[in-house]
């Protein structure tokens, strides 16, 4: 990890106006204070880091400052002169870029017309489309942040470091002089965050100003010449990079001594039973393209086995194989010694697979069914809850109630719409229900992302929890770090295959970076 | 500057308001077209309602076109809960009144107490058959069921004119030399025509009964049992369907088999309790299948409610067509049904959402994700 | 020449597919902005009536009431998509339904019925009609003459509005906003580019093409008004939409395809070909299933799909 220049040198000009000034804001929605009274300034040709836990207001302030919100109260000047942003557009006009955290590109759209899309400029205000000339401005871009990339691709033909390529160029396309990103890395293996980071110091030499939002401490400390915190909403300090260090920033982000790594708990390794073993497995993705080749992997009872990995490698495919959403092409999948057929979810679930997916809302629940009902989303085929093909409403919600309460599920009622509860409380309901059926194989996709810190930790005891009673977990994440916290065993997926498997104590950040990579 | 919130709870009281307000603003709308054109507007509306409900004879003519309504609402509502959209309940409809109207003719010497039950059956039986297939090429070939129903309405009225009108079929009387010439269908025998129960005055015809029971029966299956249940997950979100394990292949042909059962019923009724033949000209005529879905959106797919929105549509329709005439405008009905839908719809809006003014302009946030990485 | 089998049926399949293409390409425009309208046949059959109307309401030159007429079928077909645009796109109503509902009320039985007969426009002989042109004295020139250089104005329209519709969706600026506002409206919105607008201004164009194409039946085909003229034209061209892959080229080859079928039970039967007259009109229908199925398999999903946002209302929510 390179050092970033201090202050005073490289790019950073100390002695202009500041690029960003925000001069008490504050933002208030129906319930919540997002933004309490923020100061936040940031030099020209700085990269300065926002850091915060969800909810800490980072996305608030930088939608403000974007245009996507107007601010309840507060100033904003850009190098030193007030502005104000009715609209996005005029951010933009402003010279302000957004690279979003998801996206904004329509999939089927070649680069070049997403690029172009929406722009006006004295040169771009015409009715026709100039393909050639677009092109030739891309490849100048290109050249100069070395960032290569084909204009007539179209989007979903690129991986997702090229679509974030992408991005960034739309927004250096319109000139922009300020630059936010929106937790860039979240989709990066090490090595291609490496290089967005070299192309961001590149950018920023120009006198360009950066402001880079993410929870990932360790980018952080490697990229940033500053780093402002806040917490609920407010700002807890500005330090320089250079004169901190990761542990102090933990503490600013949530207010106490954070440890790093959860030891495992539970009964020591002796002999178990194979909850899940896969066979030379292989499997074909959404577009019929194969997406797994050739898996073997075995998960024993009582033991939580991480498959580490950037998104995109075939997790997904992996954990529908495995629970019988997705048919396999080759390879058998083996659950506590009996082959299951595969391409089923009902033998899946009756073999006691349960399944934690990461798409929470869109398939993890029926959202406009009550809490209740999602609660017996598997079990209401058998008795107690229905018998001869009836249903037993008292049973439901008795069962509701009592889950509730055991999990801490937050919601007024159990004939809530699932849909109303917050993110966290969707996650409990899922782990209630499935933990509920005395699984022998849990299969948790993403299990904490995009939860906050408390409940994040609630999520991983549980885990841990179900993992001591002796029920084999496969645990998919694209969070190294909670992969490091929780599995005793640690395989590496790239590019549809297992890299390779490691014990905990013998993995080391670095060598699971480059086996994310495929370099190992 | 009007600012749409989502509610966090339904609005309890608009789930009745919203349909009586509907009914409200689209006689008021339904007014100032009457008034534009030269007709007087609550003149216009004294005599429907009269003919309609208060006239002597009048609820038991209602009950008449009632009948049908009740069943291809029923028909679109069993459907529209799964968010499968049976828009070919009319074809359906007459693929039941096709069938019935055979069997009865081939049963013609039987007993009432053999005919009848055998009417019914024939009318579900074709009207699920001809409703499968739209279901099975949604769910084996996931083609959508809106067109391939739809397609099946026109494909179907042709095969009733083609029965009696081009062909020399089972169902065509070809007995005298008139027949011949002027087609129409056999008649059935009095034996297969369907009872009625006078109730206060009002004759009650077997089809609306029948009607009243099937209502029950799917406010039954879609509330209390396991394959309901199944349905409302697969309408809410299929992944999720998919996800806990749910048959959601068999589900769409199965649901799409019963509502076009519920119109096969509407159409054996309509030769059973009204016709006594195969009508062709008829049947296309009243488009009781169209008019099903608007009963069923009015009554927010609820079966209770169709039948109450079934009697109030059926007074309106009756009373729309037998008024029609030099003096009574045709295409009130249909200009009527859609004045009211387009309320309901407006309408249900507010159930759903409160509308807030706010004096600053207060640009969007994120919009929904469509498109992640990977 | 001329009148062998296939040429007959060739120039038939381009009157009775004129219609059908003018309310394809407009459902297409509809479609792309993203939101469905299943209300096509009912702004048809208001165009049908309100076109009649006008030419037998107006006087002048029969060129100028022609003009005219078909300017008045496409505002009236227009205002009443409004409805559904409404409905639609400002409140968020099931786009499904609200098309069913507008079918039901401009259809027939409902408003355009209603129109036609306090008109008493049933039964009236047309005062003026769209007469097929000979180009340039051509139309017996072998095969090319009736097929291309005997069609009427209305056809020759379809023909250029393709084009347009092509180099307006594929070369400008516009073109590709639209395109992007059915494909990811919260991409186009974040770009600037007005959702709403694009969505209402691109639902009553299909309206107002709808409304030409139902002019042309009242116009040119029968020509008069009869309840119900267009007999279901307008959810054929649904089914166009989708068989086209919203593409106007593709629209076009549809639309003939289909209006061969449809004008093949009448010229069968003046060969004395003997198959009862429905098996001819029922092909129109039976074959857009087929066409649809074969659509929706899995390959001509994946190649090309419907505009991603379809039939989804564009929801702008503070967090």
């Amino acid at each position: 990890m390179k050092t970033p220049p201090p202050l005073g040198e490289g790019g950073v000009e100390a002695d202009k106006p500041p690029a960003v000034t925000m001069r008490g804001i504050t933002k208030r929605f129906p319930g919540v204070l997002a933004n309490d009274g923020i100061d936040f300034e940031v030099l020209r040709g700085e990269i300065h880091a926002l850091l915060g836990e969800n909810g800490a207001g980072k996305s608030t302030l930088s939608n403000i400052l974007t245009g996507l919100y107007r601010p309840d109260e507060g100033e904003i000047l850009l190098h030193g002169k007030p502005v104000s942003f009715p609209a996005p557009r005029d951010a933009i006009e402003a010279g302000v870029g957004m690279v979003h955290q998801h996206f904004r590109l329509a999939a089927s759209f070649t680069v070049a017309e997403n690029l172009v899309l929406g722009h006006r400029d004295a040169a771009d205000r015409g009715l026709l489309l100039e393909p050639r000339v677009v092109e030739g401005r891309i490849a100048d871009l290109s050249r100069r942040y070395r960032m290569p990339v084909n204009p007539r691709a179209r989007i979903w033909q690129l991986s997702v470091g090229e679509q974030q390529r992408v991005e960034i160029l739309k927004v250096l396309y319109r000139g922009a002089r300020i630059l936010i990103l929106d937790e860039p890395t979240s989709q990066l293996t090490p090595q291609e965050a490496e290089q967005l980071f070299q192309t961001l110091r590149l950018i920023a030499a120009e006198q360009r100003t950066i402001i880079f939002i993410s929870h990932k401490l360790e980018e952080v400390m490697a990229v940033s010449n500053r780093v402002t915190v806040l917490r609920r909403g407010k700002v807890i300090g500005t330090v320089m990079t250079g004169n901190t260090n990761t542990r102090e920033l933990a503490r600013m982000m949530v207010g106490r001594e954070v440890v790093f790594t959860k030891k495992k708990e539970g009964p020591a390794q002796a002999e178990r039973q194979v909850a899940l073993e896969l066979r030379r497995v292989s499997a074909n993705g959404e577009l019929g393209t194969p997406a797994l080749h050739d898996i073997n992997l075995q998960v024993h009872a009582g033991e939580i086995v991480g498959v580490a990995g950037v998104a995109g490698n075939g997790q997904r495919e992996l954990a529908e194989v495995i629970t019988g959403l997705r048919r396999r092409t080759a390879g058998s999948v083996i659950v506590t010694g009996r082959q299951i057929r595969g391409g089923d979810p009902l033998e899946a679930i009756r073999r006691g697979v349960a399944y934690i997916p990461d798409d929470r809302l869109g398939t993890g629940v029926a959202p406009s069914l009550s809490v209740a009902e999602n609660l017996v989303l598997k079990a209401f085929r058998r008795p107690p809850i229905s018998t001869q093909g009836l249903l037993h409403p008292g049973r439901i919600r008795t069962n509701a109630v009592d889950l509730m309460q055991r999990f801490s599920i937050g919601a007024s009622s159990p004939q809530v719409p699932a849909r109303q509860l917050s993110g966290g409380n969707i996650q409990k309901v899922l782990l209630a229900r499935e933990l509920s059926s005395r699984p022998l194989l849990l299969v948790a996709s993403s299990p904490t992302s995009g939860l906050d810190v408390g409940a994040t930790d609630i999520v991983r005891g549980l885990l841990l929890e179900t993992a001591g009673r002796g029920v084999g977990i496969l645990l998919i994440s694209e969070d190294l770090d909670e992969i490091l916290a929780l599995a005793d065993r640690i395989a590496v997926l790239y590019d549809g295959r297992i890299r390779g498997v490691v014990e905990r104590q013998d993995a080391h950040v670095e060598e699971l970076g480059l086996m994310m990579a495929g370099a190992a | 500057m009007i600012r749409i919130e989502r509610r966090l709870t339904e609005a309890r009281w608009l789930v009745v308001a919203v349909p009586a307000g509907s009914l409200l603003a689209a006689a008021f709308l339904s007014g100032i077209i009457l008034a534009l054109t030269g007709h007087d507007p609550i003149g216009t509306w004294a005599r429907l309602l009269d003919r309609g409900f208060l006239a002597e004879g009048a609820m038991s003519a209602t009950f008449v076109t009632a009948t049908p309504l009740l069943l291809t609402g029923l028909a679109a509502a069993a459907a529209f809960r799964m968010q499968t959209w049976n828009i070919g309940a009319e074809g359906q409809l007459y693929l039941g009144a096709v069938g019935a109207s055979g069997i009865g003719i081939a049963l013609h010497d039987q007993s009432p107490v053999l005919i009848i039950p055998a009417m019914v059956i024939a009318g579900i039986v074709t009207g699920a058959a001809w409703a499968a297939i739209p279901g099975v090429l949604r769910a084996y070939t996931r083609t959508n069921e809106i067109i391939t129903s739809l397609m099946l309405n026109y494909v179907a009225g042709l095969l009733m004119t083609y029965l009696i009108f081009d062909s020399h079929s089972y169902w065509r009387d070809l007995s005298t030399f008139t027949a011949r010439v002027f087609p129409q269908g056999k008649y059935l025998s009095d034996s297969a025509s369907w009872p009625s129960l006078g109730l206060a005055g009002i004759a009650i015809p077997f089809g609306f009964l029948l009607g009243m029971v099937a209502a029950a029966a799917l406010w039954l299956i879609y509330s209390r049992t396991r394959f309901g249940f199944e349905a409302r997950v697969i309408g809410d979100s299929r992944a999720a369907a998919h996800y806990a394990g749910i048959r959601t292949r068999r589900k769409i042909v199965a649901v799409m088999a019963l509502s076009g059962a519920l119109a096969g019923i509407g159409g054996a009724s309509e030769i059973g309790d009204f016709r006594h033949v195969l009508d062709p000209r008829g049947l296309q005529q009243a488009s009781f299948g169209y008019a099903g879905i608007v009963v069923a959106a009015l009554a927010r797919l609820n079966p209770f409610a169709v039948v109450i929105v079934a009697i109030l549509l059926g007074g309106l329709s009756n009373a729309g067509f037998s008024l029609q005439g030099a003096t009574f405008p045709a295409g009130l009905v249909g200009t009527l049904q859609g004045l009211i839908l387009f309320c309901a719809l407006a309408g249900e809006l507010l159930v759903h959402y409160r509308i807030r003014f706010v004096r600053r302009a207060a640009p969007l946030a994120r919009a929904p994700e469509k498109f992640g990485a990977a | 020449m001329n009148n062998t089998i296939l040429v007959v049926i060739a120039a038939s399949a381009i009157s009775y597919g004129t219609p059908l293409l003018f309310a394809a390409l407009g459902e297409l425009l509809a479609e792309r902005s993203g939101v469905l309208n299943l209300g096509v046949e009912g702004m048809m059959l208001m165009g049908a009536v309100s076109g009649f109307w006008a030419v037998q309401t107006i006087g002048g030159p029969g060129w100028v009431v022609l003009l005219v007429a078909v300017l008045v079928a496409a505002l009236v077909a227009a205002a009443t998509s409004l409805i559904h645009a409404v409905l639609t796109i400002s409140l968020r109503a099931s786009q499904i339904v609200s098309g069913l509902a507008l079918t039901i009320f401009a259809g027939a039985s409902g408003l355009s019925s209603y129109v036609g007969h306090v008109a008493s426009l049933g039964g009236q002989p047309a005062r003026h009609e769209f007469a097929a042109i000979d180009v340039l004295g051509l139309k017996d020139l072998p095969i090319i003459g009736p097929i291309l250089l005997h069609q009427n104005a209305l056809t020759y329209l379809s023909w250029a509005l393709v084009a347009v519709a092509l180099f307006y969706l594929y070369r400008t600026r516009p073109g590709l906003h639209l395109r992007a506002v059915g494909e990811s409206p919260a991409t186009a919105d974040a770009m600037g580019v007005n959702v709403t607008v694009y969505r209402y201004v691109h639902v009553m164009l299909g309206g107002a093409l709808a409304g030409i194409g139902g002019a042309f039946f009242s116009l040119a085909i029968t020509p008069g008004w009869l309840d119900g003229m267009t007999s279901g034209a307008g959810w054929i061209a649904i089914a166009l939409v989708i068989f086209a892959f919203w593409r106007p080229e593709l629209a076009l080859v549809g639309a003939y395809l289909f209006g061969a079928f449809s004008s093949l039970g009448f010229t069968l039967q003046t060969r004395q070909v003997h198959l009862p007259p429905e098996v001819f009109s029922s092909l129109p229908y039976l074959m857009t299933i087929v066409v649809l199925v074969l659509v929706s398999t899995g390959w001509a999903r994946q190649r090309l799909g419907a505009p991603a946002s379809l039939g989804v209302p564009y929801v702008r929510e503070e967090r």
